[in-house]
């Protein structure tokens, strides 16, 4: 459901960058998502579509790239892969409540001319 | 064509506006908690008991986000406590623009300790700090103890977990065991209180709790 605040917040980041860089039309957008955010990518690419509409924005392609969550092992201080069942190092088997990675939302690049 | 590289957090307004809240609230060394769970998991109810005890105390005060109604803040008033009422218009979540106006709207001298009864929702409120020391989720027997794995985020983020109506216990199939195994994998220092606002059981431990971090955080009680 906070997908459409999300878009809100991304759409003004969009419009800024519309104004200081002379846009016309935005043809692509690239985010950054954490796996851990619990962001629907549906519900995400569903609020895009409708809160883009009638704007330099409506049309643009939107890329997702997903970011893995990683954690910091307190022993051997390596980052390593977890899920959120699993967050034990695979080398020392410590357990690491350190999340180095997985909340991101980011917006990372946009196109346009 | 242009290719603009802009590498930005989308919700960095929030988190600045966190920051600044965070900020302010530090320097008056009050200890603030994010209120979370489902809708009737208790949250109000245990806030009720919480400021039975605790408001001779410590000076505390309540932030009642709601969907639209007064309830809950009523419920709070009536105890004598401050209280400002937020009312969302339908967002699924506080955010720190709202914490930000409420917090302009209460007396900050002297007070030690804020809660802020966050939307009923598992999801949303997980991704927007406030300005808060920690997150407490309530989770009521009633609910099933299979949420933790349904809505990972929120308990993961969670400091504390409150597991609240422990008086309904029998009438329900709530696992304990898988629920500590749930909760444990998610996040292994996490602090679960096992309470019932029906009965006051357990409230002692968890009153003692909040009351060392308000005064690690600075505020001093009577207590
Ligand atoms: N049996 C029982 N009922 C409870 C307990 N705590 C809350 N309730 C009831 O659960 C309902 C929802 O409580 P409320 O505090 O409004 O939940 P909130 O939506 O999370 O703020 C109310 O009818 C309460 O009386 C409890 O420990 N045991
Ligand atoms: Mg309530
Ligand atoms: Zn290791």
């Amino acid at each position: 459901m906070h997908e459409v605040s999300i878009v809100n917040d991304l759409m003004e980041i969009i419009q800024q960058n519309v104004v200081s860089h002379s846009l016309k039309k935005v043809t692509k957008v690239t985010l950054k998502i954490g796996t851990m955010t619990s962001v629907e990518e549906h519900a995400l690419r569903f609020a895009f579509e409708v809160v883009s509409k009638d704007t330099e924005v409506e049309g643009a392609e939107l890329k997702i790239e997903t970011v893995e969550a990683t954690a910091l092992c307190p022993q051997c201080e390596k980052t390593f892969n977890i899920t959120f069942l699993n967050k034990i190092c695979p080398i020392c088997n410590a357990y690491s409540n350190n999340i180095v990675t997985g909340y991101e939302l980011l917006i990372d690049e946009m196109e346009g001319e | 064509m242009k290719q603009i590289d802009v590498k930005k957090n989308i919700l960095q307004t929030n988190d600045i506006l966190a920051k600044e809240n965070k900020e302010l609230l530090d320097s008056k060394g009050i200890f603030t908690v994010n209120l979370l769970g489902s809708p009737g998991a208790g949250k109000t109810s245990i806030l009720e008991q919480l400021i039975k005890s605790m408001k001779d105390n410590v000076k505390l005060a309540v932030i009642e986000g709601d969907l639209y109604t007064t309830k809950d803040a009523e419920r709070i008033e009536s105890q004598g406590v401050e209280v400002i009422q937020v009312n969302t218009g339908g967002a699924c979540h506080l955010d720190a623009l709202m914490i930000k106006e409420a917090l302009n709207n209460l007396e900050l001298d002297d007070m030690k300790f804020l809660v802020i009864e966050n939307v009923g929702n598992l999801v949303c409120p997980a991704s927007y700090d406030l300005s808060e020391d920690i997150k407490i989720t309530v989770l009521s027997i009633t609910e099933g103890n299979d949420k933790p794995l349904k809505y990972p985020s929120m308990f993961q983020k969670s400091e504390v977990v409150i597991v609240n109506k422990m008086d309904l216990m029998e009438f329900t199939n709530f696992s304990m065991d898988e629920f500590y195994r749930d909760i444990k994998s998610l996040r292994n220092d996490i602090i679960v209180f096992e309470v019932s606002s029906r009965t006051g059981e357990g409230f002692q431990q968890l009153r003692d709790y909040l009351l060392n971090k308000i005064k690690e955080k600075g505020g001093v009680t009577n207590a």
